[in-house]
């Protein structure tokens, strides 16, 4: 009947889905996520209505609840902008961890050691300048390698990560620590702290700003056509004479710049100091957001407030029911897998061996 | 069309869900906040003795009780508090958050705590404060205490507290013990006076840490003269692996007595298997070391717990900056290993623990030890212009350094006299 050497099941390339179908899978998947953390919340002896009742109410009940998710979503929000230039060109920057951290390095020295030299504003100015080029610097790195001599960018870039958070290290048990054998370095000045706006530091003008100056780079300007060009084809990039070496640095550049600056906005808006974990896995989770946004900034505003709904909620799930940490964090998993596994069924198709007879065929 | 309809089904039934998980949130807030409220009642209610009051309290940890170590003592102390202020007709209500790091997730869960209408917020390592003291000035009617660490006297805050225990007492106590069992070994001559060697795992060089091995020297030191000390520091409060290589380390140095400012029982083990004693910190760790391990000590937080706690049931002040020891019991020592340990242990370690009760003993009697070949005669303990140099107030005078003494978190910092640092990097 069929050839008895075709696997059980097979994938194909979808052609292109009606929008509406397309959609319609994304609302399924949120569904069976719902779903299953549902059964998840009933082995745990909790009601499910409860406990996602508590999780929108700890999220988004009260001002102070939305503020605290509003400061989750901001660093997620810019970093997914920082590395969609680079993902758009298919030079896969995991680097965004590093350079978050190689920019909370370089706002942070002004802001430990300069507070007392400049006047607040220009002191908040040159921080985020500072920072904005330490994480560029540090994301050229790996683009200098990859354009010279084609080295592989993921593991670079992943490995940029440790260094950094190695430098940060040092630095809080040396020549920065505040006191003695504390590994902590001491909190800024408050001249050196971003602003407060509706409650929540300004970092959500700052990443707002950046959402639409990236969407306008993308779409409308040259640098972002050739990005795009490049990652459809390099060879093709290269025959219209394209300096593809040069267009991955000053890319890379870019984008490691947005995510120090990101790295400014942390330092400075939340934590007020330095410390090793400043990153706190934004540079991996934004990798998340910035593929369920498709790499559409405006997109990425939603899900980067979607993560920190689930962030937060899941938070106070843990306070209030009592389920420990390691639940909300299941959920969280739960929820991306599904979101990020719905666009593998919207790209590709099952076929069953022998399901489709035009397909057996060949 | 099928697929269609199924789908639009699926959608209908989570947008179902999803109201109703909106309805139920309403009423879950509710339902918490009405019932937690009434301790408001209760403050206001000075006549009712009787009735049963509930304290709603927040303890943030840096770890969970699975660190057998820092935070397991913790929730020592909290168990032991619920069940003790229970008899007092005070309910106790605890929300806790786990693993929370030393940034600004300290201040979300601070936040959270006091949103959630805690009375009072427990931040449980030295690194939370600078991320509580963001918060405690919006919620001035909540108090808000960080354990070990040093702001509260400084801070204009009223609602801000500071706690710790002396437990460079329970340490002397420990190096008593280690020290009983050195001079024994020596008298037996098992080994000569100058192999009497203590290995001790440090996490930093920090002031903690040097006034807990420089106690435990002391207390080893007054029964066994001849003892000399090598310290190895880890670069981490919570390493198991660094902490054990450490202890290793320290034995194939020839220590022959093993102690530990850190918080896992990694060095008791390796101490066990180099055949080496070892006395243990935070934990009783006779079972996992039963060859080796002599005694430990640890700090009771269920009696500072306890006075902060029913000080906020009854709409009371408590002290911003507490500290204690074995006077109040919020140092105790953890069960004596009868089985290795040098005879008459038991009743040195009452001696000197009721000689330090009474104060008869100090602990770090300046008599008792040299720097640099003379006597201390002068050490400032705090640091009031924020350079992180100790500037002010004397802390020796009466022949003693009184540690602990102006503010609850340790300031001893001082590099005595037979005590060897192998590495300082973490200074």
């Amino acid at each position: 009947m069929h050839d008895p050497h075709s696997p059980l099941i097979r994938l194909a390339k979808r052609d292109a889905m009606p929008r509406g179908q397309v959609w319609a899978i994304r609302g399924a998947s949120f569904v069976a996520a719902f779903l299953i953390s549902a059964l998840i919340f009933l082995l745990m002896g909790h009601s499910p209505v409860e406990a996602y009742g508590t999780m929108i109410s700890g999220s988004l009940g009260k001002p102070t609840a939305i503020r605290q998710t509003v400061r989750i979503a901001i660093p997620l929000l810019g970093t997914a902008l920082a590395i969609a230039p680079c993902f758009k060109m298919r030079f896969w920057n995991i680097g965004a961890e590093g350079q978050i951290t190689a920019g909370a390095v370089g706002a942070s020295y002004f802001a430990l050691f300069w507070a007392d030299k400049l006047p607040g504003p220009a002191l908040l100015v040159v921080m985020a300048i500072a920072g904005a080029i330490c994480g560029g610097l540090w994301g050229l790195v790996p683009a200098f390698f990859k354009a010279k001599w084609g080295t592989n960018e993921t593991l670079f870039t992943l490995m940029m990560n440790y260094i950094m958070i190695g430098v940060v290290k040092w630095l809080q048990g040396g020549p920065w620590e505040g006191r003695p054998g504390s590994q902590i370095i001491p909190q800024f000045d408050s001249a050196a702290v971003l602003p407060k706006v509706l409650g929540v530091h300004c970092g959500w003008i700052i990443v707002l700003i950046m959402t639409v100056a990236m969407f306008v780079y993308m779409k409308y300007t040259k640098q972002g056509y050739e990005i795009a060009v490049i990652g459809e084809s390099e060879n093709t990039a290269r025959y219209a004479g394209m300096n593809v070496g040069r267009i991955i640095m000053r890319t890379m550049f870019l984008s490691g710049a947005m995510a120090g600056l990101v790295g400014f906005i942390v330092a400075s808006g939340a934590d007020n100091t330095l410390h090793s974990g400043v990153a706190a896995g934004v540079g991996f989770t934004a990798i998340t957001v910035a593929w369920l946004a498709q790499l559409n900034p405006f997109a990425m505003i939603a899900i980067s407030m979607l993560l920190g709904i689930l962030e937060k909620g899941a938070d106070t799930l843990q306070t209030r029911l009592e389920v420990p940490a390691s639940i909300s964090d299941i959920i969280t998993g739960i929820f991306l897998f599904c979101m990020l596994g719905c666009e593998f069924f919207i790209n590709y198709r099952l076929i069953l061996r022998g399901g489709h007879k035009e397909v057996a065929k060949q | 069309m099928k697929k269609r309809k199924l789908i639009a089904l699926l959608l209908a039934g989570a947008m179902a869900l999803g109201l109703a998980a909106c309805g139920g949130g309403g009423d879950t807030t509710q339902t918490p906040a009405g019932g937690e409220t009434t301790p408001a009642g209760t403050e206001t209610g000075a006549g009712g003795e009787t009735e049963t009051k509930t304290v709603k309290v927040g303890l943030i940890c840096i770890g969970d009780e699975n660190d057998q170590g820092y935070t397991y003592n913790f929730i020592r102390g909290k168990d032991a508090v619920t069940e003790k202020l229970a008899a007092k007709g005070i309910n106790i209500d605890w929300q806790i958050k786990w693993n929370i790091g030393e940034d600004s997730s300290c201040e979300e869960a601070n936040i959270e705590l006091a949103e959630e209408g805690c009375q009072l917020i427990i931040n449980n390592s030295f690194g939370f404060e600078p991320f509580m003291l963001k918060v405690a000035p919006d919620y001035p009617e909540i108090e808000f205490i960080a354990c070990t660490n040093q702001a509260s006297w400084c801070d204009d805050l009223d609602n801000t507290h500071n706690a710790f225990a002396n437990i460079y007492e329970g340490r002397y106590l420990a190096g008593v013990a280690a020290g009983m069992k050195m001079q024994e070994m020596i008298d037996n001559g098992e080994i000569t006076a100058e192999q009497a060697v203590i290995g001790y795992v440090g996490a930093y060089s920090f002031a903690e840490v040097i006034s807990g091995f420089t106690a435990y020297y002391l207390g080893a030191k007054s029964v066994c003269p001849s003892v000399t000390m090598k310290v190895q520091f880890v670069g981490s409060w919570s390493d198991a692996t660094e902490e054990g290589n450490a202890a290793q380390a320290l034995c194939d140095a020839g220590c022959i007595m093993i102690s530990q400012h850190s918080d896992n029982t990694t060095p008791a083990t390796a101490a066990q298997n180099a055949g080496v004693f070892h006395t243990g910190y935070n934990n009783d760790m006779i079972s996992v070391a039963p060859e080796s391990s002599l005694i430990s000590t640890r700090i009771d937080w269920s009696v500072y717990f306890e006075y902060a706690i029913e000080a906020v049931a009854n709409g009371e002040e408590f002290d911003q900056d507490w500290c204690h020891g074995m006077d109040e019991g919020a140092v105790v020592m953890t069960e004596l290993n009868e089985d290795i340990a040098a005879e008459g242990t038991a009743e040195k370690l009452a001696e000197v623990e009721e000689q330090i009760r009474s104060g008869a003993l100090q602990v770090f009697d300046t008599s008792t030890f040299t720097v640099e070949g003379a006597e201390l005669t002068t050490c400032m303990a705090l640091d009031t212009d924020g350079d992180f140099v100790a500037d002010s107030e004397e802390a020796v005078f009466d022949g003693a350094f009184h540690e602990s003494y102006f503010q609850s978190a340790p300031y001893f910092t001082v590099e005595i006299d037979g005590i060897e640092w192998l590495n300082s990097a973490f200074g």
